[in-house]
């Protein structure tokens, strides 16, 4: 019996220990997994935004350089 | 000084000596330490791609130019041709296009945006700003919206007096780095190294650029196997013959091509015949200012197939 309680003991010191190596570890993990979940994201919406952004931000850059065209000059298929 | 200086009128033309002496001082011929920037490193066969792979289409276009001011422009363009199925059979399947692609274009001396999108939502996006007088951004989208069919590249290019570097990185992992020097006025020698994450592929490549007044001569090799040689003679002002030899060491595939280029008061021809059976032409002609005609055919006699191409470009 002394014999089973102290078997106990050890294998209580040893999860004891990688508890906390894997503590560590998993968050360092975790960051990581978080960095690569964010950076994908926000890939994804640059992605969206300049398929639908990119020609309307160069027509706008464009009516707003001088000399300044207008609407009329833009819209006319002369 | 063991060279002796020839006192001849063309001696800044004649070849230096093959040591090249960086002490340059004591040779008036050529001074190395003020050599001209080289040509950037994806532009190297720039003479030859221009005679020998002209924009060939299939089909009508019709290009509309219109410009606003003088940095900023708006273009239409409507293009009916055919798209090609690859089939198991010899034969080839074709299926009728057509495609209407509005761009729109700013240029300034320090930002030029150009962008083109078509009628099934592809995008077509580039961007070039001069951070400073050395460094330079350049991005390259090409976005659909079918997923997993997009590609986008950012460069930075770096100048110096008589080099260039540019750095690279790519969707899909992709990093690249490339240098060129200019050795001597007429010689620039230049490398890169490429990772593909991936794929997880790497690679290495060299390439080589002599250029004369007259003629100008590339070599490029990589370690992806391939080896392609290019040669462009400048013949007169308005006729300039160029050849190009490919020959990828991997694949055992060889291909070479020759072409011409007449670049004539009102029009443009440039012309090629390949090694794989495909001869083509393109007729650029100017009807008068602002309306050009385009005329562009392409025969490829081992697989029998045929393409030809008319259309017309109006505005600038």
């Amino acid at each position: 019996m002394a014999s089973k309680v102290s078997l106990k003991a050890g294998k209580g010191k040893v999860v004891k220990k990688s508890a906390a190596a894997d503590e560590d570890e998993g968050r360092a993990a975790v960051a990581a997994k978080f960095v690569k979940e964010w950076s994908t994201w926000a890939m994804k919406k640059a992605k969206v935004i300049t398929h639908y952004g990119f020609i309307p931000m160069v027509i706008i850059i464009g009516m707003n350089s001088d000399p300044k065209p207008s609407l009329s000059q833009l819209l006319s298929p002369v | 000084m063991e060279t002796p200086i020839l006192p001849s009128p063309a001696a800044a033309t004649i070849p230096p000596a093959t040591d090249s002496n960086p002490a340059a001082a004591e040779q008036p011929k050529v001074d190395y330490l003020n050599l001209p920037c080289p040509i950037p490193y994806e532009e190297i066969h720039r003479e030859a791609l221009m005679s020998l792979k002209p924009e060939l289409f299939e089909g009508m276009r019709f290009d509309f130019t219109k410009g606003l001011n003088q940095k900023f422009s708006v273009s239409h363009s409507v293009m009916m041709g055919h798209t090609e199925i690859p089939s198991q059979s010899s034969e080839v399947i074709k299926i009728p296009t057509a495609d209407y692609e509005f761009g729109a274009n700013f240029i300034d001396p320090k930002l030029m945006l150009f962008g083109r999108v078509l009628t099934d939502g592809r995008l077509n996006a580039r961007l070039k700003c001069d951070l400073s007088d050395n460094l330079t951004l350049k991005a390259n989208a090409q976005l659909t919206n079918e997923p997993h069919m997009s590609h986008g590249t950012f460069n930075f290019d770096c100048k110096g007096s008589d080099y260039r570097t540019q750095f690279q990185l790519g969707n899909g992992g992709l990093l690249g780095a490339s240098y060129i020097q200019s050795l001597t006025p007429h010689l620039s020698l230049g490398g890169e190294v490429f990772w593909a994450g991936q794929h997880r592929k790497s690679g290495i490549g060299y390439t080589a650029r002599y250029n004369t007044d007259k003629m100008v001569a590339t070599g490029k090799v990589a370690s992806t196997g391939m080896v392609a040689l290019s040669y462009v003679q400048k013949v007169s002002e308005k006729v300039s013959l160029a050849s190009d030899f490919m020959y990828n060491y991997m694949s055992r595939d060889v291909t070479a091509s020759f072409g011409y280029d007449y670049i004539l008061r009102q029009c443009r021809l440039r012309g090629k015949i390949d090694s794989g059976g495909v001869v083509s032409a393109l007729l650029e002609e100017r009807f008068s200012m602002g309306l050009n005609f385009l005329l562009s055919a392409e025969i490829d006699h081992k697989k029998k197939d045929h393409k030809f191409g008319f259309g017309l470009t109006v505005g600038e």
